[in-house]
């Protein structure tokens, strides 16, 4: 049910909580929104939603020692200090957690990381920075901060918000245009998860079932196009539907993605994808850190810490280190060296990301530094990798199985589809399209049961 | 009227939610009848979507339901609930005419026009069988599956018990039970018989090879069938258990004939049906440059002669155009978990039959099918070894091993459990694309002289 593309949350959850939330009074609907969020969550992880209870409850009671020493017209010195020793204890506390969760699920067992942990201790740890800084501009009552950390359309995977960026003052937008906007989002997310991210991801899946070490290079370099789109899609898909729902609840919208596969440079590719994971980064590890405005090497220093802590937050494999690394490695270099160039010289930069980016996706996906390595080797078999039992005419069969989903995704990676889109949104035509995209997205969830790998059959 | 206006999206989902809800209503009885939903977390309507898969279209809803004829023409058509009655009518009538067919095949090649008549029944029963089967799986929820599964049991028990009662020599009674002795009468026969032939293999050429096998084609005709031990249990069938229902006998006499190793070329006139394993098979070792592959993913036996591959067409029209002499077939996995042992036997007696008489000079090899590694056997309640171990068993029962030949290539890619060997998988299904070879291997030791 923890996942929006399924019929269980799309047909049982989903429709009676809108119903609730709908019916109920406005005053009554943060009650709702939180009930839901407790439920939802519950039902995912049955045992961590007291992990989940007990941090909000503590970064709650940590935000408002800092609100006490608030008070008062002008804040004296040791006022400050005090206040940022309880920022600077609640945030070590949520490392903490995080790190000792990330360290059985490493050492111990996988199922011990509970869900969305990652995310929701970012979001507390920014409540507690953005405490500090001033930024949250009204003391929060505790089921506004609950509502924040445990809100069901972010708590798996984001979009990592800000408290000052959401209506938890109770200023949110009820009306009918409102909610038609986030349902169209959202059922574009669906599309974009269940036609495409799901179907490649069968490819994926097809790649590992013949083996790294048989695949031909065009079909290695197919293989690698083919993930980076569909964790595009994924992601992408993941964060218009969290992002939807939440603006059918009234609350703004938040941009999590601004059509990354277009950017001009590894830097500028982060800024635009997975926006609030970056911005996160930037505004309390980066810029806290020194930012750029300081010498070469501390600049250097300040990017690597910044791309191993990504590297590190975004899995549990030795690849997630190097993949960070490789990220870093590249943005210094394109700081240091050679990004005017691609910024002076037109499509060069854009064939630089299309070319790299796949690459460290690649890193990215493979978990087994063996298979990793044969995956390069047969994505470049100069530098060894003969392969073994290579069908070389397999990219025919894989290309002419998956040209649809390739040629859909690259049209949506164009920025001009969207701004198309966007004009022309009340478009019957566009209303119909997508009302046809939600329906067979249902065909395809209902007919694999939520399984993407269900459907394959043997 | 206002709300249309301000949220068109919103009004048309709700409006096609509810359209296809009625109509998914509409039809739970009649053709929707047949799909399994659980209505705990999946919505009524999804049984629109998933009968699509079947070929049920929510339009056949609207057509006159007492008419035989449902939009997709006789074929398709028929079998659905309502007619539940009239196909168990049918069903020992045909049970009765593959009997027939298969004793005139004994008799030696006859016209090859009759055959492709029959062959056309044979294939209608499938269809039939396979549209029971459907019904019965509607019927674990109406609970009224009880007499059907029975009956079903029953007609194919009876005619494999006509089968045998007819041509059962006393070659066949010992291998009911192959612990009593270590070497029961009739295997004894056939070890010494080839015994000879083993001799030969490897150290002698061709002549050798010839002699043995004319020595084999002087012995009588091959094994007979063997029938059931027993009948698959309702609880069996209800919980997706293959029943083992004719124990490793048929297994163990198949395994007494002794292959020979064969050179590539020996594979030119060979024709390989298969679902993804083949696939593999096919795609990574280099017997595609010999044989011929009818294969593709999620080919069950139901579909083995129907389905048309890209290019080739249908299996029928591709025995039409050469002349094959050996047939494999790996077949079985997906269907695992749909219908009892005694209809899948039911429907790969047919299929073989069927293949036998299209190309009668062929020999038919039947494999075992390939069993999942541990790790899938032992958190899978259907794809598991155990369910694949008991079909692989009623599959070994129709080798008469002169026609007709049961190879397993789990000897050569599973560990001393029985289970596919982990490192030759990825998804505990398949072998890795460099593992294929072993069983292109496996093929070429287990070669049977003209």
């Amino acid at each position: 049910m923890v996942s929006f593309s399924s019929l269980e949350f799309l047909f049982r959850f989903l429709p009676v909580f809108l119903i609730l939330y709908f019916v109920m009074p406005v005053k009554h609907r943060d009650m709702v929104l939180l009930i839901g969020s407790i439920i939802f969550y519950a039902v995912g992880e049955p045992v961590f939603i007291l992990v989940l209870i007990a941090l909000t409850l503590l970064n709650y009671f940590m935000g408002t020692r800092m609100w006490k020493l608030n008070e008062g017209f002008h804040l004296s010195d040791w006022q400050k200090k005090r206040r940022k020793r309880c920022m600077i204890e609640a945030v070590v506390l949520d490392v903490a957690i995080l790190a000792v969760f990330k360290w059985l699920a490493v050492f111990v067992d996988n199922s011990l990381l509970p869900m969305g942990l990652s995310f929701y201790i970012f979001k507390m740890i920014s409540y507690q920075a953005d405490t500090l800084r001033g930024e949250i501009w009204s003391r929060p009552k505790f089921y506004q901060t609950a509502l924040y950390f445990t809100m069901f359309p972010q708590v798996v995977s984001g979009p990592i918000m800000r408290y000052n960026e959401g209506g938890f003052d109770g200023k949110r937008i009820y009306k009918p245009e409102q909610f038609e906007e986030g349902l169209k989002l959202f059922v574009i997310g669906l599309g974009m998860k269940v036609l495409l991210a799901d179907r490649l991801a069968i490819l994926w899946n097809d790649l590992q079932m013949i083996g790294f070490q048989s695949i031909s290079t065009p079909l290695a370099w197919f293989g690698a196009f083919g993930y980076s789109l569909r964790l595009y899609f994924d992601f992408w898909g993941y964060s218009l539907m969290a992002s939807g729902l939440m603006v059918m609840l009234g609350f703004d919208f938040i941009e999590n993605f601004d059509h990354p596969y277009a950017s001009k440079s590894i830097s500028e590719f982060y800024r635009r994808w997975h926006v609030t994971l970056g911005n996160w980064f930037r505004d309390y590890v980066y810029i806290p850190l020194g930012g750029s405005r300081c010498r070469k090497g501390r600049l250097i220093l300040n990017l690597a810490i910044v791309w191993l802590l990504t590297g590190i937050w975004h899995g549990n494999g030795l690849n997630y280190v190097i993949w960070g690394a490789v990220l870093g490695l590249l943005i210094i270099l394109e700081k240091l060296l050679y990004g005017k160039i691609l910024k002076k010289v037109p499509v060069l930069g854009n064939i630089y990301v299309l070319a790299v980016i796949p690459l460290t996706w690649v890193i990215f996906a493979i978990t087994d530094l063996k298979q990793l390595g044969i995956y390069f080797g047969r994505l470049f078999p100069f530098i060894g990798g003969a392969g073994i039992a290579v069908n070389q005419q397999d990219i025919i069969k894989y290309s002419r199985n998956y040209s649809v989903y390739f040629i859909a995704g690259i049209l949506l990676c164009i920025p001009a589809v969207s701004e198309f889109y966007s004009k022309h949104i009340n478009n019957p035509l566009i209303v119909l399209a997508l009302t046809v995209i939600f329906w067979l997205s249902i065909y395809f969830l209902s007919s694999s049961a939520g399984n993407p790998f269900m459907y394959l059959n043997f | 009227m206002k709300l249309i206006k301000k949220c068109p999206v919103f009004v048309l989902l709700l409006s096609t939610g509810l359209l296809f809800t009625m109509i998914a209503l509409g039809g739970k009885n009649t053709i929707y009848a047949s799909q399994e939903y659980d209505p705990v977390t999946t919505p009524v309507l999804s049984v629109m979507f998933t009968a699509v898969n079947d070929e049920i279209y929510p339009w056949q809803l609207f057509i006159n339901q007492n008419a035989p004829v449902m939009a997709k023409g006789p074929e398709t058509g028929q079998g659905r609930p309502d007619e539940t009655e009239s196909d168990e009518q049918k069903e020992p009538q045909e049970n009765s005419e593959s009997t027939g067919s298969y004793d005139t095949d004994k008799t030696g090649g006859t016209d090859r026009k009759e055959n492709r008549g029959e062959s056309g029944k044979a294939n209608e029963q499938g269809e039939n069988n396979g549209k029971n089967d459907d019904i019965k799986d509607q019927g674990i929820n109406s609970g009224e599956s009880g007499e059907t599964n029975e009956q079903t049991g029953e007609n194919a028990d009876a005619g494999m018990a006509e089968n045998t009662a007819k041509d059962n020599g006393t070659e066949s009674e010992p291998f009911k039970e192959p612990d009593e002795g270590e070497e029961p009468e009739g295997q004894q026969g056939n070890v010494k018989g080839s015994e000879v032939k083993e001799g030969d293999v490897g150290t002698i050429g061709a002549d050798a090879l010839l002699n043995a096998s004319k020595t084999y084609k002087k012995e009588e005709a091959g094994f007979e069938r063997l029938a059931p031990l027993r009948e698959s249990t309702r609880e069996e069938y209800l919980n997706h258990i293959s029943a083992d229902i004719y124990g490793d006998a048929g297994v163990i006499r198949a395994a007494s004939y002794e292959f020979q190793t064969v050179d590539e070329s020996y594979f030119d006139d060979a024709l390989f049906i298969g679902d993804s394993r083949f696939v593999g098979l096919k795609d990574y070792t280099d017997l595609a440059e010999h044989a011929d592959f009818c294969c593709e993913t999620s080919l069950t036996i139901y579909k083995a002669l129907e389905e048309k591959f890209s290019k080739a067409g249908t299996v029928p029209e591709v025995l039409e155009n050469k002349d094959y002499r050996k047939i494999y077939m790996m077949l079985g996995i997906n269907e695992l978990g749909r219908g009892t042992t005694e209809d899948f036997m039911g429907q790969y007696t047919e299929v073989v039959d069927t293949l036998r008489e299209l190309e009668p000079e062929a020999k038919i090899f039947i494999m075992g099918i390939m069993r999942v590694s541990e790790k899938k056997s032992s958190s899978d309640a259907i794809f598991n070894n155990s369910n694949i171990n008991a079909r692989n068993n009623a599959i070994a029962t129709l080798a008469d091993n002169k026609n007709i030949f049961y190879i397993d290539v789990n000897e050569v890619v599973c560990d001393e459990e029985g289970n596919l060997k982990e490192e030759y998988t990825f998804d505990q299904i398949h072998l890795l694309g460099a593992y294929n070879d072993l069983v292109k291997q496996f093929l070429s030791e287990h070669g049977v002289a003209e």
